[in-house]
């Protein structure tokens, strides 16, 4: 196959199959705690960076980084008027970041990179960039082998987990900040827009798939690997963006999952079946 | 005295298939408030629904005249919503009112006037959001007040009330008895439920209706509540109920 | 005065600022609605979703909105598949589904039209080259907002309020909340060519939060939430106009602005 003769998808394909197991593994601990909304609004929220490092010639990991950490400080801060509710000042802080990145990058004699920060240069993945990948994808691994239990306890059984040691809130915090990691990771291979993808579908997938937590993570981080490589032969040979074919190849395998095994039945049957409004199932 | 209330082997369930209630029988007439008791679960909150017509009853019957009013907990409101008391007052007329028709005059006199009754007539211009839990609950009697229902569900009045708000709401439902509606009153609190008409029991299915003295006796208590409860014999019957927090 | 004054003798500017207006009436409406219910996340998630519809229009020779409604609505429709039965949670599927939609007019864009420079356009809006249609799409959101609010308004507040509650004070709630996703639909797409796929959130979503900030009753929600966006649309127009920016990104910063400010204010006041 052509894809392990060229040097260059060798890499590609090297960088997207780490950031994929990588966030997958992740993904399905941020599913558990029901943390879908914070990976896409610091995922999103973080262009703006990106595009400041691109202007500056400043190695993308680093905006990257500053950026994510911007977005989490300015979401915090939004999220703490009642009133308006974290929802939409998630929403606010998003579009707005949104709006800057844009604004910088769409400005005129500006280099314009626009399109890959938002869908990614799997391609473009230089030897550095992979290194990167590595390092970064291996601080993930490790650290959610070494909390494994920490997390499971504050995860599952809130309650009981200071009596265990274990601080809730202080763990949703370690998540969010492995989550900025493996999101810094991955915009290399899939662009600022498309990073969600691999983050939930690959997760939601194990979660489906998987009897037991360690199964759910297992087949996560395989299908986030597949995922990448599904995508990237895809994008060979029928020519199309590497990047969105990996999102949706990952979105394709996460569909194949629920269709082989249904959720369970009763799952939040309590406000169903009731003549109520459209509005239940779709607003927070 | 006609039956304000009549429920006849009523079961309902959600639409999964599951039956929350099951064979559910019982007669209220005009002026008696019953005293609805259960754990969590069990089928109290399911019964409103039914009685309000939002769940199809799966089998059985339900004849009530017109529309019951509903007093919820406050918790489910939209504490930060931009309502005042007086608003939510109003809300008791919209049922009367047109969608293409302001909310009439005579609505408006109503509404302050039911606020009034609850003793919160120096509040009426607070958003809802700002007032004690016992001061909303008020309000959402004064609610029901407007509607001018002839049956009312409240859920829980007096859960986490002050004792102002506790004896504004108890000396309103006894009013309301007397004017000849009928009440079901939706409670973990068994001495309290002693005050009522009637009592009954749920717990899934129906275990038990009838005055308090016939259905507040440890068999019954223990077959409702199961091993929630911790029965307490010191001369008087004293009952203390364990529930899981909401 | 030469600052506003020069740019409005252009005619695309006459039209870009009346089209702003006409849709700071429609956006600032509903979304006042949009906080209050907590629809943000999906009308930014509708917004999006509609990306691959604009892609095809062109090429498949469908007019824009139309081509816009369509994938909005099927995101909508799938969405609703999705989450009804609590199989998946809502903001997993919404995530999902506008990821997909995304990478799907990334697919559709770069390699089977070969539009690279043109996605920029769909994502961003293209306030300064709107046509005759995009400012009579204004118009009839505009109008649909306003008769929707006044018909409409106790029947989503008594609903939002009290949703276990609605129905017994004859509250049509499920008609009323169909309604409200229709016009939610009908406004994103009356957006879009201003603001762009990526950016709807700025026009519905921003103004009505910052009011949120401000006011407490919900008259003077609507009409802050209407005259916010009226000001950080013009401004954003002018602002572009003079400093040769895309005019959506400028909107939505500007409104970012706005709402940092509002915030300031809102716990410095509370603080004392």
């Amino acid at each position: 196959m052509e894809i392990l003769r060229s040097g260059l998808l060798q890499r590609a394909l090297l960088e997207v199959v780490i950031v994929g197991a990588t966030c997958g593994a992740l993904g399905v601990w941020l599913l558990h705690v029901r943390n879908a909304y914070a990976a896409e609004s610091l995922a999103h929220a973080m262009l703006p960076g990106l595009v400041v490092a691109s202007l500056v010639g400043a190695p993308l990991l680093l905006g990257a980084a500053g950026g994510v950490l911007a977005a989490a400080a300015l979401i915090a801060l939004a999220g703490r008027d009642t009133r308006v509710g974290a929802e939409a000042a998630v929403g606010v802080t998003v579009t707005t970041a949104f709006g800057l990145g844009a604004v910088l990058a769409l400005a005129p004699d500006v280099p314009a990179r626009l399109g890959e920060l938002l869908f990614g240069d799997l391609l473009g993945t230089s030897t550095p960039d992979l290194v990167a990948a590595g390092a970064l994808g291996l601080l993930v691994t490790l650290a959610l082998a070494a909390g494994h239990r920490s997390l499971a306890a504050a995860v599952f059984d809130p309650v009981a987990a200071p009596s265990l040691g274990v601080h809730p809130g202080r763990m949703q915090l370690a998540l969010l900040a492995l989550l900025a990691v493996a999101v810094v990771a991955a915009v290399q291979s899939l662009g600022n827009l498309l990073v969600l993808a691999l983050i939930v579908a690959p997760a939601a997938a194990g979660i489906r798939l998987g009897a037991s937590l360690r199964a759910q993570i297992a087949v996560a981080a395989s299908l986030g690997a597949l995922a990448g490589l599904l995508g990237l032969v895809a994008s060979a040979e029928l020519d199309v963006a590497a990047g969105a074919a990996v999102a949706l190849a990952a979105i394709a395998l996460w569909v194949m999952a629920a269709l082989l095994r249904p959720a369970p039945a009763g799952a939040g049957a309590g406000a169903q079946g009731t003549r109520r409004s459209p509005l239940d199932a779709l607003s927070g | 005295m006609s039956a304000a209330v009549e429920v006849a082997g009523l079961s309902a369930g959600y639409g999964n298939g599951a039956i929350a209630l099951r064979d559910v029988s019982f007669t209220a007439t005009a002026g008696q408030a019953v005293a609805v008791l259960g754990p969590n679960g069990g089928g109290k909150t399911t019964l409103f629904r039914a009685l309000l017509g939002e769940l199809p009853a799966a089998t059985g019957s339900i004849d009530l005249v017109g529309m019951p009013a509903y007093v919820p907990q406050t918790e489910r409101s939209r504490l930060d919503f931009p309502v005042s008391a007086l608003d939510v007052a109003l809300m008791g007329a919209y049922a009367r009112t047109p969608w293409y028709r302001r909310i009439a005059g005579s609505d408006h006199a109503l509404a302050r006037a039911a606020l009034e009754r609850v003793g919160l007539t120096d509040r009426a211009g607070l958003r809802f959001g700002a007032l004690s839990g016992g001061q909303r609950q008020r309000v959402l009697i004064a609610r029901a007040l407007v509607q001018d229902a002839g049956v009312l569900l409240l859920d829980e009045p007096f859960a986490g009330v002050d004792r102002t708000s506790e004896e504004a709401i108890m000396q309103i439902l006894d009013e309301l008895r007397a004017e000849g509606r009928v009440m079901l009153i939706a409670t973990h609190d068994v001495e309290q439920a002693r005050r009522w008409d009637q009592v009954l029991c749920l717990a899934g299915s129906q275990i038990a209706y009838g005055p308090p003295v016939d259905t507040l006796t440890n068999a019954v208590l223990e077959g409702t509540y199961g091993e929630e409860i911790v029965m307490l014999d010191c001369g008087h019957r004293a009952v203390a109920i364990q529930h899981h927090s909401h | 005065m030469r600052w506003l004054t020069d740019p409005l003798a252009l005619p695309f500017m006459q039209r870009a600022l009346l089209a702003t207006l006409l849709l700071a009436v429609a956006a600032g409406l509903l979304g006042t609605w949009i906080v209050l219910r907590r629809l943000a996340f999906f009308a930014h998630a509708v917004g999006t979703a509609t990306f691959p519809g604009l892609v095809v229009a062109g090429p498949w020779g469908i007019a824009p909105p139309l081509a816009a409604l369509g994938a909005g609505l099927g995101f909508a429709g799938l969405l609703a598949r999705m989450t009804r039965r609590g199989v998946t949670s809502a903001d997993a599927a919404t995530g999902l589904l506008l990821t997909a939609a995304l990478a799907l007019g990334a697919i559709l864009a770069s390699d089977v039209y070969r539009s690279g420079a043109g996605v920029d356009r769909l994502l961003f809006g293209t306030l300064l080259g709107l046509g005759d249609g995009d400012v009579a799409l204004a118009a009839g959101a505009a109008a649909a907002a306003v008769a929707a609010t006044a018909a409409l308004a106790r029947t989503w507040l008594a609903t939002g309020f009290d949703p276990a509650g609605a129905a017994a004070l004859g509250i049509r709630a499920a008609r009323g909340d169909w309604l409200l996703l229709a016009l939610l639909a009908v406004t994103v797409v009356a957006v879009l060519p201003a603001v762009g796929a990526l950016l709807v959130s700025t026009l519905l979503v921003v103004p009505a939060a910052t009011a949120r900030l401000l006011t407490e009753s919900l008259g003077a929600l609507l009409a802050a939430a209407v005259a916010l966006a009226a000001f950080q649309g013009v401004a954003g127009l002018l602002l572009a106009y003079h400093l040769d920016l895309p005019p959506g990104p400028a909107i939505a910063v500007i409104g970012g602005g706005g709402f940092a400010l509002a915030a300031l204010g809102s716990s410095l006041r509370r603080a004392r």
